[in-house]
């Protein structure tokens, strides 16, 4: 049994493993690239190993060195994060080739949800009801896919065989634009994933997205801890995930057969630790699977906050051959959380990603409140990694409360030095359609806007100008200062010597 | 000093008495104005009310982030603002537009050409950063007159990749 946990991984979700360890009593081996040597998992882990250079193809994409690292260090098992890594069914068997623990599902899970083609065939066969696409057809050429297209219908989606987040995926409205889109999907899949394989599926509207989380043990054990809501997304980027899912509200009922279904998904591959099953939900409750996660997802916390359990030690717990610690029946839904990405893209000019260093940070704390970050004040965000900079996460007896906490949390919450999409959430916590639990995943493209004010507040352009008029005026005084000479009551040799000597 | 701070139409007559105390559009407010620990962060208690903000120098002007919200404004003093009307005023003729790198990146595609027409919003370059594509838009219609980077190339921030006319 290990008691020394490798880190394939960076930025918040290596912080987060790391602390799970920690809490746990073990030793903790963290890897890097160049770019990060300064990075916060650097810093917290008991053990650190240089991976390569900053682009992750030469760093975390890595498996040999990582392996060779475990090896050396003598860690006992791997935990794989998110991306990356996470979900390389070849990595997991190179991992228990070396007699390393995989902190994950079992390699044969992982290629088998994987590819998502195949899963959507897995799960189908074991009646599980899927969107319509092109499932279990493999990996197919462009033209295979120009032909089946029209079959499936459009508007539909081309995604990633080897997806997640959203990357290499693109809508397609007509077959006339579809040759390009499927050029761009394949070139983004291949540089994200390194397989550029990609499969078709139709495109349910007005649909919802909402996953169950997934535990399951070596002892036949599997259960699920309720629903997120993922609806809010913005170019099919989770940007804001809530637990339990207002749309399935009090109808415990869904919830439950929606978690039945997501097991029985699991029992399909014989599912090992955690995963998360994604379904899209249409407005009269039908649901279909998506796809399966099988990994920690980024969202996981609004989880922990509502079920208590701690997904990350549970993982470990797990990986080392024992019995989870809960069982269905001690698995209840306590109130409401919301997880808020912070991610280094400028709201005001289109999501745009924002590089540079953070000079200045103040983050929110108090009740109910839980940052998941990588970053502090003087961290360089590079333009080589994904732009999630922090996950801002607020527990509260009802979802009203839960909202105003966000508020409350977000207004508190300072970085300088890039930009961020905090605005974009203060703004949805002030909409009334995200008030009313009203949205679906194509709501902040077709019914958000930041420049419409939610009435009732506050115009507060006066003291925006005279905030703009005192930094002006103090620029311009600074720079009169520079040119004027004789200003202080000594001359400025005098003045400095002094100043030299209080300093000295 | 007096400044006149323009937020889209509306504008501002903006007097700045002394450190504690400004005028604007002749009422008065008693202020209390700090930067804190020299970040462009800023505090500013308006009779005896509390805010914060962030301000930055942008191109055209100031952008202040206020509660969530961003004002976009120009700050002119008198003398500025004379010396603008004197010459005419309005805003300067739409000379040569430079696309210039929002921030370090990859070019992944140039959808456009030396010499194409080019409408409003038009993708002229798909940059990518953070393992994300981005679209560069066009601000105004015109010709692209300068291409100065091809797919593949690593941009740095602020880096020209091309210019319309």
């Amino acid at each position: 049994m290990f008691s020394k946990v490798l880190i394939a991984n960076r930025g918040e979700i290596a912080v987060r493993v790391i602390r799970a360890c920690r809490e746990l009593g073990m030793q903790t081996v963290a890897v890097y690239s160049e770019a990060d040597r300064q990075a916060l998992h650097v810093r917290h882990a008991d053990e650190a190993y240089l991976l390569g250079p900053a682009p992750s193809r030469g760093s975390y994409l890595r498996a040999d060195k990582i392996i060779q690292i475990a090896r050396k260090s003598g860690a006992g098992a791997i935990h794989p994060g998110y991306g990356f890594l996470a979900e390389r069914a070849d990595f997991a068997q190179a991992c228990l080739d070396e007699g390393l623990a995989y902190i994950g599902p079992k390699p044969s899970s992982i290629a088998a949800m994987g590819d998502k083609a195949v899963a959507r065939a897995t799960v189908a066969a074991s009646g599980v009801p899927v969107v319509p696409g092109t499932e279990g057809e493999g990996s197919l050429t462009d033209e295979q896919l120009l032909d089946l297209a029209p079959k499936i219908g459009f508007p539909l989606l081309i995604k990633a065989t080897a997806g997640g987040g959203g990357k290499g995926m693109r809508e397609v409205r007509n077959l006339k634009e579809m040759p390009s889109l499927l050029h761009s999907a394949r070139r983004e899949a291949e540089a994200s994933f390194g397989d550029g394989n990609v499969y078709l599926e139709k495109l349910v509207e007005g649909a919802r997205h909402i996953e169950i989380q997934i535990l399951a043990d070596n002892h036949g054990n599997v259960i699920h801890l309720g629903e997120r809501e993922c609806s809010m997304q913005r170019r099919h980027q989770k940007l804001l995930e809530e637990s339990p899912s207002p749309f399935v509200g009090d109808d415990e009922e869904l919830r439950q057969r929606m978690g039945e279904v997501a097991v029985r998904a699991a029992q399909a591959v014989d599912y090992l630790n955690a995963g998360t099953i994604e379904f899209l939900v249409d407005k009269d409750k039908n649901f279909f699977f998506l796809e399966m996660n099988t990994r920690l997802q980024v969202e996981h916390p609004v989880t922990e906050m509502v079920t208590g359990v701690d997904i990350v030690k549970e993982q470990i717990r797990i990986a080392r051959g024992r019995q989870m610690r809960h069982t269905q029946e001690d698995i209840n839904l306590n109130g409401w959380a919301i997880e808020c990405r912070i991610n280094a893209e400028d709201a005001y000019n289109n999501f745009l990603p924002s590089t540079g260093q953070i000079s200045h940070m103040i983050i929110p704390t108090g009740p109910g409140v839980r940052v998941d970050t990588g970053v502090y004040p003087g961290f360089e965000i590079s333009p080589y990694y994904d732009s999630l900079i922090s996950k801002l996460i607020v527990h509260g007896e009802t979802r009203g409360e839960a909202i105003l906490r966000m508020r409350r949390a977000l207004e508190e919450y300072k970085i300088v030095g890039v930009r961020t999409n905090i605005p974009f959430h203060q703004h949805l916590m002030d909409s009334h359609r995200f008030m009313g639990g009203q949205y679906d995943t194509r709501f902040v493209e077709e019914r958000f806007s930041m420049d419409a004010a939610e009435e009732g507040k506050e115009d507060l352009s006066e003291i925006a100008a005279i905030l703009a008029a005192l930094v002006a005026h103090q620029q311009t005084e600074r720079a009169a200062h520079i040119i004027q000479r004789g200003e202080r009551d000594t001359s400025n040799w005098k003045w400095v010597g002094r100043w030299e000597r209080i300093h000295r | 000093m007096k400044y006149v701070a323009t937020i889209g139409d509306r504008e501002y007559i903006i007097e700045i008495v002394d450190e504690r105390h400004v005028v604007v559009d002749g009422v008065n407010y008693e202020v209390d104005f700090e930067s804190l620990s020299g970040q462009p962060v800023h505090s500013l208690l308006v009779n005896d009310r509390s805010f914060e903000a962030h301000v930055y120098p942008s191109d055209e002007g100031w952008q202040v982030l206020l509660r969530g919200n961003l004002y976009e404004l120009q700050v002119e003093d008198e003398r500025e603002r004379r010396l603008r009307a004197s010459m005419g005023g309005g805003p300067i003729a739409a000379g040569e537009y430079h696309l210039k790198s929002p921030m370090p990146g990859l070019v992944v595609a140039l959808p456009v050409e030396e010499g194409h027409q080019i409408k409003k919003g038009d993708v002229l370059v798909i940059l990518e950063s953070m393992k994300m594509q981005n679209e560069l838009k066009s601000p105004r219609d015109g010709t692209v007159s300068r291409v100065r980077v091809k797919p593949g190339d690593s941009v740095e921030q602020k880096e020209t990749l091309l210019s319309v006319l």
